[in-house]
This record gives C-alpha cells, structure tokens and sequence, in this order.
C-alpha cells in the first residue's frame, strides 16, 4: 500500500470556500474520510503552518491574491483548485496558482478522497524531482570541477588523466576533504598562478 | 404519483443466474416485511406495494432496471443489489433521478452516497473481529481466494492488513471467475494441501462459492481442521453445500439464523409462515427486512416519498432487527450493525461462538482498521445462547 494512502488520516485539511452546499458536501465527506478539517472565508491573509492540503474556491477570486495566500509559507502545501466554471481563463488560473488537481461544482463526495490523492501525489512528487535535479546539478558541477582540475595538473605535471586523478583523491584524502574542495583550491591555484604571470 | 392507492416500491434482486441463491432470499426478507407492515394497516392507511425485476445475475441489467422502475414504475425508492459491480450500475441511476436506494448487502466500503442508505457490514465492521479470530484460534499462515472483481479484491486487502497486524501471514491468493465449477478449483485446492495453511479465507460469492466447499471437501479437506472463513457464506449456501462438507467452516455477519432472541425467534416464525421453511434465512435477507422496517418508520413520519424529506427521516433512525438493535449513522448512510462470528455443526448450522458487545459504527473510508481497537472485542457465546447470543 502507497504511504500517501496510508497516512490519509493523518492530513490537516482547510477548505477556503463559501459556506454553501458545495462546501457541505465537502466538508462531510473530509469527516468520513477521517481527516481532521477547518473551513475558511473569505481568503485569509495567511496559511497556517500546519495544514497539509488546502481546497480552494478560485471562481471570482484574482490569480495574485491567491498566490500571496499560498506562498507565504515555509513548507509548499498541495493545492487543489475548487471550479465553478471549466474555461480556459479559470483553467489558466489553476495553472497559475500551481493547483496540483482540481475539483468540478457542484461538489459531490465522491472524487474527493481521488482528487486529494493525485494532488499528494503529484505534489510530492514534484517536490522530489525538485531536489533530485538540485543534487543532480551540483553533482554535474563537480564532475566538471574535478576535470578541469585533472586537466591543470596533468599540463603542469606531464602526467596521465589517470595519475592526475589519484593525485587529486589522495591529497582529498590525506586532508580529509571532498574531491571537489581539492578541485576548487588546484583551479583556484592555478588562476592566481597565472595571474601572477600576466602582471 | 399513485399517492392515494400504495406506496409503490422497487425490488431489483435477480430470481435466476450466479447470484440467485441469495437474491431470493433478500426478496423474500423485502415481501415479509412489506406484509407485516400491510398487515398492519399499511403506512398511514395505505399499503406498500412491491414493483420487482428480475435482472438475472446481469451486471448491466440493474441500470437499466432501475431506469425503467424509476421512469415507467413511478418508483422513488428501491430496494437491490447484491454483488458491488451491480450496485455500481444503479448508482448514476439513482442520482440523476434522486431516487433513494436501500442497498441491503455487505460491500467493500469506500463509498457514499446521498442517494443510498447501507444496510450491510462494512470491512470494519466484520474483517477485523474474523482476523482476530482466525489467528488466535487456528494460527498464523492464511490462504486467500476469491472470486475476481472488486469486493473480494479490496476485502483481501483489508484482511491481509488486519492479518499482518495479528502477526499472521498470507500463505497463497488465487481469483477465480464467478462461473468457476468444481473443475476450476482442482489446482487451487491441490496448492492448498500442499501448503497446508491454518486457514482458508474466501471471498467466492455465488453459485462459485458451493462448488468450492464442495470441491474442497472431496479433496479430503476438513473444515474443523482447516476451515474456510468467510464474509458472504450464509445459510443458503450453506444448505446447498450440505451438512457433510460445510462442517467446521467459519463465518463472520452480522446475522445469523441461529441467534437465540425473541426478536429473531419472532422474524423466524413469520418467515416460516409465509414461504414455508427458513432454509434460505440469511443475513442479507435479513437485512434487507430491517431496512424495509427503517424505510416505513422514516414514511410514516413523513408521509411523502420525497427523497430529501425521506433521508432526513432515515438518518439516525433505529431499529430492533432480528439481530439486535442497529442504527443508520447519519455521518454516512450506512449503519451500526452487530458483529458474530459462526461455526458450522454437523447438522449444517451455524453455531455462534463470539459476538461484540455493541453495534459497531460503519467506517466506510478506514484505509487501515486496527486489530486491536476497544470495539471489535468479543465475548464468548455460551451454549445456551442467552438473549444476546
């Protein structure tokens, strides 16, 4: 079983929507579902830390007051877009305001507990690709620091890129350092070096 | 409507195909209760008047017959469905004519509707007392079948869950067709003897689920050695099984015709008197019996068969059923039902050996039940029985 649906109980869940039908309907079938829930309106000025999911009434509501709404926060919440109409400038909304589903008006029980789910997940998992793609680039930058590193030192010391190398892992780890701090001080090195020529 | 001469109601439970065996017998529970009631004195001077088809086990003949009982029958209430593939069919049905639609039977959960009202168990209210069960009184290793589609699917789940939870561990599962003769289930039951699990769980409904016990028990299979626990196995299937090979198999319900109590010894008598014999008595039938009763208490209130008015009646109503007292929980449509967990004797009935101290509240949306929450405990059932048993 996916954790997402596993750990369903345990979401704090805000409703930010008129209190009407839609809203009832909603906030029922939250409790039968067995999250823990608040409701919310108009638009509050902030979010609350400790909610994990936020449904949000967008019909007749600007892009950038939402967005101030839902941006200041620490930890990103998954969002999940409530529409009273589906047309594109609605849709466009959504997308501006980076819902991570959305749900149709009327408001009926069923579709919430999926729309919930593929927001989560959708949401999470775009917050790992995010950091996988920071890592990912920060290791790219490395690699390249430690070749041009290699390269500095197989010039100066006519040795293989092989050499160089183990050169490089050696002095990493006689100075219980990285690869890529020896890296950086052998470029570093090397610049001032040749400044010192030019000068 | 035909305000001034019936109360018109709709009956979809199929007379023919797989599911036949126990359809017939909630319609039978529907037509007892519906003459008690006309009995005496109808609701509010007027008699409730059945409108039945016969979808004959067909998944997509219940839409439509619930169509045709809405738009040509005038009907607004109805009363069906066994399997949750069928009940799937009425339900865009039912909405989109807001009709109310009593389903009788116990299902997977994970649903809700304000157009139905649930009469049957839930996963939480019957898996988890049957885990516990199995686990303490015959061990930890457990073999699954089912018949293929959604109940048995999401019931395994949910007792693989509640199993893994007692300690216990899933040994084999296998899912077969609902057409499957004793044929189909030569391989299975060969892997089973191999096994040799503490206990066999299966979600075989219908037609399918006779031809297994039976195959089972020409294997060499015992069930007071190595039973079959069940959810759906009632007493009409039981007697078609026969005493000899039903023997020891274990079921978990609500209800069960053997429970020792005025209320049920009452129902029993005016179910013998109207169709003959209480054979086919199952917890189905009587649940769908207990939710007429709910429906003509909420009309008699009411007076009208306006589904929102109705529903406000129904919700949190309660009723003493054959079973004990149960409620409609007005959180989410279905209802507080009792907990009993049954053997089969040598003569092919089932003898109550525990039972939860009080209705337990539906939890149609429990991803994951707890074995050991306060509510599932059980008491032992003395042989006597007592007025609770």
């Amino acid at each position: 079983m996916h954790e997402l649906i596993r750990d369903l109980r345990d979401q704090n869940v805000l409703l930010v929507h008129p209190r009407d039908r839609s809203a009832d309907e909603f906030l029922q079938q939250v409790k039968r579902i067995g999250c823990s829930f608040e409701h919310t309106w108009p638009v509050p000025s902030t979010l609350p830390n400790k909610f994990d999911i936020v449904f949000v009434d967008v019909t007749d509501q600007s892009a950038s007051a939402l967005k101030i709404f839902m941006g200041k926060r620490e930890k990103p919440i998954t969002s999940i877009g409530i529409l009273g109409y589906e047309n594109p400038s609605v849709l466009e909304m959504t997308f501006e305001i980076g819902a991570h589903a959305v749900l149709m008006k009327p408001v009926r029980a069923a579709g919430v507990l999926s729309s919930m789910l593929m927001a989560r997940r959708f949401h999470s998992e775009q917050l790992r690709f995010g950091k996988e793609l920071t890592k990912l680039r920060e290791k790219l930058d490395n690699v390249q620091k430690v070749n041009d590193a290699k390269f500095i030192l197989m010039r100066h010391r006519g040795i293989t890129e092989r050499e160089a190398y183990e050169l490089i892992r050696k002095q990493a780890m006689s100075k219980r350092t990285t690869t890529t701090e020896i890296a950086h001080s052998v470029i570093n090195a090397e610049s001032i070096l040749s400044n010192m020529g030019d000068s | 409507m035909t305000k001034n001469e019936s109360w018109k109601i709709g009956l979809l439970f199929s007379k023919t195909g797989v599911t036949s065996i126990i359809e017939q017998s909630q319609i039978n529970g529907a037509l007892l209760a519906i003459d008690q009631i006309n009995a005496k004195g109808g609701v509010r001077g007027l008699p409730l008047e059945a409108v039945s088809y016969d979808p004959g086990s067909v998944v997509s003949r219940y839409g439509e017959l619930a169509e045709r009982l809405i738009v040509e029958n005038k009907v607004s209430v109805i009363f069906g469905c066994y399997m949750s593939s069928s009940r799937k069919e009425v339900l865009p049905v039912v909405e989109r004519r807001n009709a109310l639609f009593f389903y009788p039977t116990l299902y997977e959960g994970f649903e809700y509707s304000p157009n139905v009202i649930y009469g049957g168990a839930c996963p939480n209210q019957n898996s988890v007392p049957l885990a516990k069960y199995l686990t303490s009184a015959f061990g930890q290793r457990i073999f699954f079948v089912g018949s293929n589609y959604i109940y048995p699917y999401e019931s395994n789940r949910v007792m693989r869950n509640v199993l893994r939870q007692a300690g216990g561990e899933v040994v084999g599962e296998r899912y077969f067709d609902l057409t499957t003769c004793a044929e189909g289930f030569t391989d299975v039951i060969k892997e089973i003897m191999k096994v040799r699990p503490a206990a066999i769980f299966s979600t075989i409904v219908g037609q399918s689920c006779i031809e297994f016990y039976r195959a089972y028990h020409a294997a060499g299979g015992d069930g007071r050695v190595c039973p079959i626990a069940s959810l759906t196995t009632n007493e009409g299937e039981i007697e078609a099984i026969g005493a000899e090979a039903a023997v020891g198999h274990i079921t978990a319900a609500p209800y069960f015709r053997s429970i020792s109590s005025i209320a049920n010894r009452r129902f029993l008598k005016a179910y013998e008197q109207q169709f003959g014999s209480i054979i086919d008595v199952t917890s189905c039938c009587e649940a769908t019996y207990s939710q007429v009763h709910l429906f003509a208490a909420a009309l008699e209130e009411t007076g009208e068969m306006d589904t929102d008015t109705l529903r406000e009646a129904l919700l949190g109503k309660a009723y003493d059923a054959p079973q004990g007292q149960i409620k409609i929980d007005p959180d989410n449509n279905h209802t507080y039902l009792q907990s009993r967990i049954a053997t089969v004797n040598e003569d092919g009935e089932f003898v109550i050996d525990l039972k939860v101290r009080r209705a337990i509240k539906p939890d149609p949306y429990l991803v994951y039940p707890a074995i050991h929450d306060w509510s599932f405990r059980t008491q032992k059932v003395t042989a006597g029985g007592g007025d609770h048993a």
